[in-house]
């Protein structure tokens, strides 16, 4: 007696579960302009990798005989694969049947997505597509048990723990609604389709019956629409292109908090000095430049991947590489406020400080920083409290971070740019202060400028000494900046103290006491 | 041929304006220089053109996101 019979039937399940929502659904799925849930794990992840957990999961029919009559497979699909060779957790709604919304089957499926790449310490990445639940769904029956018992764990427990152990990544290639929406955004990495994909808290029926407003997916939340609310990083062409950027994401961070950042072999040479870094900064300080030039000119090249960059769009933030080493970026784009802090920009900050913190991310940071944002919206959208957020995270960070003084640092803002295990730098072209002179003259010497006989000629006078006292090198004397440079030689200066924090890094594995919440 | 609304990404007063209607412009031409938070901000064309009309005049005060110029592309 052997057990072929079972292996047969075992084998036409794992057919039948195969077949997701059948021809109809998947060629539905195809008109749509999107990939069916294991096409797109499929082509995220490394060739071949992929292994399910739970294939054979789904809603079954028997008749009295108990043979198999009907073979409804759950619809999250999950299990283990390998991006660029690294282990991790990939899972997804399945579209094709019953809109994503979790069957019976799905759901347990699906819950479980976080608690396995937790388990197994290993990134998790999300594709997200679907409405969540529904009132057709979820018993209530007669006789039958309702809601949670009381003593279970909360369900998204597991969503806010899983952000401090592991890298979450979440796309979104389909309609986003209700809890996926939630799960999109309590991620380090989420990224959408610029055409076929859609985030909402609630989608155009709910809104209309609600608000009695008629709006489109797209006008609710479309790609136009998330790129500056911040909901998602990344905006990306199409679904293949998106799973370039999470794959590209994941290159720069660890399997988990547990260890460290994974140095690569750069090709870049550490001792590369470019001679446009020489004029980079205009003299006139009122002259705006390209921030994203200098940082492609100091980092290991090709390596800036830049994150979320309409929204809070003064303060630049990105993953890139120096000598091999990943490093968080942060950076001030001058062309958008002069660099100010908004409430937006504070937010940003303080989001990705705590990314980087969570994974032991070393962070460069090249400042030019006015101030916080000020003016009737500033003070409307409560500018000063998330800016003290920003400054917060930075003041409490563990991580090693070097401070590149590129031109502004003026106000509390810029206690933001520095941390506990700094590394200061700081370029001739640095000016810094409590307030920027123009403006700064006027109000702290206002008594003494009205009262002389030409108070214009007196405040140009105030400016005027002010001014030289804007001199780099009195900060260098006073061992202020561990060192004044040439702005050319900023690269080799990372790339050695890169080498310097190798140690350190070593140690700086395990959860921090503030992971990064959504 | 499109025509193309330019925005302005920033809150500022025009500073300069430095096209005319009808002039011919190429990506990343300045089309006129906002001043916002004492800098020098400069609304570039993002693609190449003739500037249809400029919408704003110098001292103007422009708003995130307000079409200051109109481009046929």
């Amino acid at each position: 007696m052997s057990w072929e019979e079972e292996v047969r039937e075992i084998n036409r399940r794992r057919r039948l579960a195969k077949q997701q929502g059948g021809k109809e659904g998947i060629a539905k799925q195809h008109a749509r302009g999107r990939l069916t849930i294991r096409e797109r794990i499929e082509a995220l992840l490394d060739a071949g990798t992929f292994q399910e957990q739970g294939l054979a999961t789904a809603i079954p029919d028997y008749d009295d005989n108990d043979r198999l009559t009907g073979f409804v497979p759950a619809n999250y699909v999950v299990g283990f694969g390998r991006i660029d060779g690294r282990r991790v957790v990939a899972g997804g709604e399945d579209f094709t049947l019953k809109g994503g919304s979790p069957n019976a089957a799905g759901l347990r499926k699906s819950v479980y997505a976080e608690h396995l790449a937790v388990q197994y310490k290993v990134p998790l990445v999300r594709s997200l597509e679907g409405g969540g639940g529904s009132v057709k769904g979820g018993g209530g029956r007669r006789g039958g048990t309702v809601g949670e018992p009381v003593y279970a764990t909360p369900r998204f427990r597991i969503i806010a723990d899983a952000m401090g152990e592991v890298p979450v990544v979440s796309m979104a290639a389909g309609a986003v609604a209700g809890f996926p929406a939630g799960r999109l955004v309590a991620s380090h990495f989420s990224v959408m389709t610029r055409y076929t994909a859609q985030i909402m808290i609630g989608g155009p029926a709910l809104v209309e019956r609600a608000l009695g407003v008629q709006l489109t997916k797209d006008e609710l939340g479309g790609a136009a629409i998330h790129a500056k609310s911040g909901i998602v990083d990344n905006v990306a062409e199409d679904e293949h292109a998106m799973f370039h950027q999470v794959r590209r994401f994941l290159s720069y961070l660890p399997a988990s908090v547990y260890q460290r950042t994974p140095r690569v072999v750069s090709e870049d040479d550490p001792e590369r000095m470019e001679e446009e870094l020489l004029t980079a900064v205009p003299r006139d300080s009122n002259a705006p430049f390209d921030m994203r030039e200098i940082l492609a000119m100091i980092m290991d090249e090709g390596s800036v991947f830049e994150l979320g960059r309409d929204y809070g769009p003064s303060q630049i933030v990105a993953l890139a590489r120096i000598d091999g080493q990943p490093v968080g970026v942060l950076a001030n784009d001058n062309r958008v406020y002069a660099g100010a802090m908004t409430a937006e920009a504070g937010q940003k900050y303080r989001r990705f400080v705590e990314m980087c913190d969570t994974f032991h991310v070393p962070i460069v940071n090249f400042i030019d920083q006015p101030g916080f944002m000020i003016g009737p919206e500033a003070e409307r959208s409560a500018t000063i409290r998330y800016g003290m957020a920003a400054v917060c995270a930075a003041a409490q960070a563990t991580v090693p971070w070097a401070a590149i003084q590129v031109h502004k640092g003026f106000g509390v803002a810029t206690a933001a740019h520095y941390a506990p295990n700094n590394y200061v730098l700081a370029w001739p072209s640095v000016e810094s202060g409590a307030l920027p002179l123009e403006g700064g003259v006027a109000v702290a010497f206002h008594r003494e400028i009205a009262a002389a006989p030409d108070p214009d000629a007196k405040r140009r006078e105030l400016e005027e000494r002010l001014r030289s006292a804007r001199s780099p090198y009195p900060r260098a004397e006073s061992f202020a900046v561990h060192e004044l440079i040439d702005p050319r030689e900023t690269r080799p200066m990372l790339c050695r103290w890169v080498d310097w924090i190798q140690p350190q890094l070593d140690e700086l594995t395990g959860p921090t006491r503030f992971p990064m919440r959504p | 041929m499109a025509r193309l609304e330019v925005e302005s990404e920033v809150t500022g007063n025009v500073w300069k304006v430095e096209v005319e209607a009808g002039a011919q412009v190429e990506e990343g031409d300045v089309l006129l220089i906002l001043e916002s938070m004492k800098m020098e901000i400069p609304v570039e064309a993002p693609q190449g053109g003739t500037v249809a009309e400029v919408l704003v005049a110098v001292e103007d005060s422009v708003s995130e996101d307000q079409v200051v110029a109109i481009l046929d592309t």
